[in-house]
């Protein structure tokens, strides 16, 4: 029987000032995970804050490497256990760290609590909620497909009003277009 | 060359208090120039206080209009060559008007904009100082400069901020004034000042013009309510559908627009931008007619706009 892998892998967006949240997740990993190997995904803006907050191995892509690179490179270590901080609010930030920890392979997924720099405070990184890879895919799928109407409803809107401006400076014989 | 400075008020008698006085002294220091109050509806004792205590100045009380339709109002009743639109909230040193109006004097330069800090010198981030605007992620970005290394020297600028600014009176009615399209208010300057640039006239900034903002005396201008959020958001985006010409930028701009409901929050109603998005529709009809004017009138490319008002040669 092979030995349980131990490798945690950390994604966030982390930023300065949210070390505290980081931090407190990590403290909620490792306690569920004793003598866990925590390595982070990160871009060259946050690995700087990773680094300070004891992480020694940190996958950082930008920078000339691909987020494909950066995928291979953490499937290798198999990591069964994703711990994901939200510490951003940003809708299509939610679903690439998901999209992430799913590609790579994860059984178990601790999510962090969503809701912004403000609601990750110790508290509430302390309170992950845990996801099976089933559960992360269905996540993946909803969120995936949201996106895909507010892309449409956003598509929609913006095609209409500029439709509207063209044919409207158009018909008042506008130039549609300036030049020097 | 004559000015009227042109104080704008709303139920500002507080401020008043300070910042005629003044204003008052600054035109009888630069010699024959008139100062006038811009009244937007007040209902407090704006009118008794400024008749009482300055019988010189000339009030003018105006049916509720907004910022930009009062600025407006005030400039055409004005009766002198260039006209000083100031906030109620700024005060102006005494010697602030001379190089205003010296700048003025180049028949190039449509308007000019006061260097604006702090009661204690620092340099104010609420109204813009020495503005640059860049296209990015739909929207144009505006650049307040906060080195004050680089504030110096008159330079051009993207647009005077309304809240201290000076101009030609015949420009200002050759622009037509702010646009109605930004009621109540936010970006009728920059609208403005783009305007400006887009006709071949130019807008500085002028460091010797020193006025004060006190920052914590203007309502909501640190931490603003979210309706105010969203009209400035709305006028955002109408900037945008009206003014930006340039074919290629329009389409790469709407496109980003288009994005922007994906980015936003997962929770807690309607996402801001989208709102932002959906009032700019409302206004969508108006918005054509500004732009069908402004694909006339323009004889400068958006590319060109910005970069001249980054006091970039071609």
């Amino acid at each position: 029987m092979s030995a349980p892998n131990r490798t945690v892998l950390l994604l966030t967006f982390a930023r300065r000032g949210e070390e505290r949240a980081i931090q407190a997740a990590m403290a909620a990993l490792t306690a569920r995970i004793p003598g866990a190997r925590v390595i982070a995904v990160g871009t060259p803006v946050s690995a700087p804050v990773l680094r300070a907050l004891g992480i020694a191995d940190i996958l950082v892509y930008g920078d000339g490497k691909s987020a494909r690179r950066v995928i291979e490179e953490a499937q290798l270590f198999m990591p069964e256990t994703v711990g994901i901080v939200y510490d951003d609010p940003g809708f299509r930030a939610h679903l690439k760290l998901e999209a992430l920890a799913f590609v790579v392979g994860a059984k178990t997924i601790w999510r962090f609590r969503p809701g912004g720099e403000a609601a990750l405070g110790a508290q509430a990184s302390s309170l992950p909620v845990r996801m099976g890879r089933f559960g992360l895919a269905l996540s993946v799928l909803a969120k995936g497909l949201q996106m895909l109407v507010r892309l449409g409803v956003g598509m929609a809107l913006t095609g209409f009003a500029c439709s509207y401006l063209c044919w409207y400076g158009r018909s008042r014989g506008g130039r549609g277009a300036s030049r020097t | 060359m004559r000015a009227t400075l042109i104080i704008i008020n709303h139920n500002g008698r507080h401020l008043l208090e300070t910042s005629l006085p003044a204003a008052v002294a600054a035109a009888r220091a630069a010699g024959d120039h008139a100062v006038m109050v811009a009244d937007d509806a007040s209902t407090d004792d704006s009118l008794e206080f400024v008749s009482r205590d300055f019988p010189e100045v000339r009030f003018l009380a105006f049916p509720r209009g907004g910022f930009g339709r009062t600025c407006n109002r005030a400039v055409e009743a004005a009766e002198t060559e260039a006209a000083v639109l100031l906030n109620n909230d700024v005060v102006v040193t005494e010697d602030f008007l001379p190089p205003l109006l010296a700048d003025l004097a180049e028949e190039s330069v449509f308007a000019v904009g006061c260097k604006f800090l702090n009661p204690d010198g620092s340099l104010t981030h609420a109204l813009g100082n020495r503005v640059s605007g860049e296209w990015r992620r739909g929207l144009l970005y505006l650049h307040h400069e906060t080195d004050p290394e680089l504030l110096t020297e008159t330079c051009p600028q993207l647009y005077a901020n309304g809240g201290g600014m000076a101009f030609r009176r015949r420009a200002w009615e050759a622009l037509g004034g702010f646009d109605d399209l930004y009621l109540p208010i936010y970006w009728e300057d920059a609208d403005l000042g783009y305007r400006a640039w887009g006709r071949g006239w130019r807008v500085l900034y002028e460091p010797a013009s020193v006025v004060y903002h006190d920052q914590g005396s203007t309502m909501g201008r640190i931490q603003r309510p979210p309706q105010v959020e969203l009209i400035s958001a709305r006028n955002a985006v109408l900037f945008t559908w009206k003014n930006l010409l340039d074919r290629g930028q329009f389409r790469r701009t709407l496109a980003a627009q288009s994005r922007w409901v994906t980015d936003d929050v997962l929770v807690g109603g309607l996402p801001n931008r989208m709102r932002a998005l959906l009032a700019a529709t409302k206004r969508l009809a108006p918005a054509a007619r500004c732009r069908a004017r402004e694909s006339r009138e323009r004889t400068v490319s958006d590319e060109e706009i910005l970069r001249r008002a980054r006091g970039e040669s071609a």
